[in-house]
């Protein structure tokens, strides 16, 4: 079709309700060396299926911000690569209806067919939909005091219902950018590619500690939400403060290691605020002593 | 004297002169000139709704001739202000009456270095500094004025809020509907972003010559 047809003026139009129109697969950024080139081109598929070539594209805008820059190798790079397409297809509604879909057509038909029941946070399962109707949603959840009660969903492919459930829950797909669970992803992602750049500018040694933060966060429910938590307190308590050199820590990679140690699967996050505050009050207790902080 | 026939000739030779505006204004590319027969046929189609008393039309073609008319007005004011901004100060100001006002607090990240650039900001008041380069912006600053015609439309360095306030954004998407619709603006635009853009060199320059001095000074013995 005539790139200048009424149609394709039409889709152009309705391209916020019918999806992307380009299909072709962003390249991979230039200069990417070779051992990261297996899992770039990974990423990019499964972000493709995960929500279109648009997105693959913003994902090698990313990558590409790392590549040749200074104080990083391959074997990092490789990792920034890795976690962020983890972090960037990240687990919603609609990814496990989409993978669900996808189970059922690769499983031969002499398999049976499966029911999972999974558990989400209210505001988890409305900050799906497109803000401009999720935000009055979550208002008024929270006026009624329901924005943390827990919902059970069933993922089933055993009824042509349960199915038809998964397609619909996988169609929001074309809204998800308009999320507001695509918007905290996006400063999610933002932020930690911003400590890793200040880290590789301040504290070359602690950026690799900094890239493998990003594997605190995974899942849905309440082991995101505590992987979440975790990953501030972390940045807020130690990473950022030293990069503001608002506290001389020198060995920031040794305090990030041993923080993330504490990191227990506690809601009220204790023993992890324990440590933070124990790293902390020995460097100031150093440089108040003069004896260099590790 | 029966004038009913009158009237029905006065409101037929009047809907076929206005139906020739209502027709001209959609074949207007640009808005001052679409504004402006959209003015005219609503005029013309209130004086031919008053013969037959058609107070629905006259209603709806008033609405929509006040609609137009402060459009009209803006679109015009719009221009004269950015032409003398490019013959004084260069200030950005005119470009407040179409942009949000935003609260931001302590510690919030406006945007970050190397994301892709998509609004444009004023700073109101409070406090915000450039992370990477550590300069505190003062109150009337704009931010990210130049990142909408750079072809690779990233944030050169993150913004932080260190003290809460108030900030104005417009997106790069509604400028580039300003321009698209209003010639007039477009052109001076372009001549008030590449006029910033010298006076960035220029301050740039002056700066290299003052270090070239310094550098050049022959050391005390």
């Amino acid at each position: 079709m005539s790139d200048r047809g009424i149609l394709s003026s039409l889709r152009y139009l309705l391209a916020d309700f019918i999806g992307e129109d380009d299909d072709t697969p962003p390249l991979l950024p230039e200069g990417l060396p070779e051992p990261v080139m297996a899992v770039a081109s990974d990423a990019i598929h499964l972000l493709i299926d995960y929500q279109g070539t648009g997105y693959a594209q913003l994902y090698v805008d990313r990558l590409r911000r790392f590549v040749g820059k200074k104080g990083v190798d391959d074997a990092m790079l490789t990792e920034i690569a890795r976690l962020m397409a983890a972090r960037m297809s990240y687990d919603d509604l609609i990814r496990i209806a989409q993978l669900k879909l996808a189970g059922l057509a690769d499983r031969s038909r002499t398999q049976p067919r499966s029911v999972d029941v999974r558990k989400f946070r209210l505001d988890e399962l409305v900050s799906v939909l497109p803000a401009v109707i999720a935000e009055y949603v979550l208002d008024a959840l929270e006026w009624a005091g329901w924005t943390h009660r827990n919902i059970k969903l069933r993922f089933s492919t055993a009824s042509w219902f349960g199915i038809l459930r998964l397609k619909i829950g996988a169609g929001l797909r074309r809204w998800r950018r308009y999320s507001v669970r695509y918007a905290k992803e996006r400063v999610w992602v933002e932020r930690w590619l911003h400590m890793i750049d200040r880290s590789l500018t301040r504290q070359p040694a602690a950026a690799s500690e900094i890239v493998q933060t990003a594997a605190m966060i995974r899942g849905y429910g309440d082991v995101y939400r505590q992987g979440m938590a975790d990953w501030n307190a972390i940045i807020d308590g130690l990473a950022k403060p030293t990069f503001d050199g608002v506290l001389a820590l020198r060995d920031l990679a040794g305090a990030v290691a041993k923080a993330r140690a504490a990191a227990l699967p506690d809601p009220r996050q204790a023993a992890l605020k324990r440590k933070i505050a124990e790293i902390r009050a020995r460097v100031i207790a150093d440089s108040y002593a003069g004896v260099p902080s590790s | 004297m029966d004038t009913s026939h009158l009237a029905q000739h006065a409101g037929t030779a009047g809907a076929l002169f206005a139906t020739i505006f209502v027709v001209a204004t959609t074949t207007m590319k640009t808005m001052i000139p679409l504004r402006v027969f959209g003015i005219l046929a609503n005029v013309i189609l209130i004086l031919t709704a008053i013969p037959a008393r058609n107070y629905l039309v006259m209603v709806v073609q008033l609405a929509m001739l006040l609609v137009n008319s402060y459009r009209l007005h803006q679109m015009l004011q719009l221009v004269r202000d950015v032409k003398k901004s490019v013959n004084s100060d260069l200030s950005m100001e005119w470009l407040k009456p179409f942009m949000i006002e935003r609260n931001c607090a302590a510690g919030e990240i406006l945007f970050y270095k190397d994301e892709k650039a998509e609004d444009m900001l004023y700073i109101v008041s409070g406090r915000f500094k450039l992370v990477e380069s550590g300069i505190v912006l003062p109150v009337g600053a704009i931010v990210g004025e130049l990142g909408m015609l750079s072809p690779s439309n990233m944030r050169t360095q993150t913004l932080e809020c260190i003290e809460a306030g108030l900030i104005l954004s417009v997106s790069y998407s509604k400028v580039e509907e300003l321009y698209v619709q209003n010639p007039a603006f477009g052109f001076y635009f372009l001549r008030l972003a590449s006029a910033r853009l010298f006076q960035n060199i220029e301050t740039l320059e002056k700066r290299l010559a003052q270090q070239t001095a310094l550098t050049a000074e022959p050391k005390p013995a």
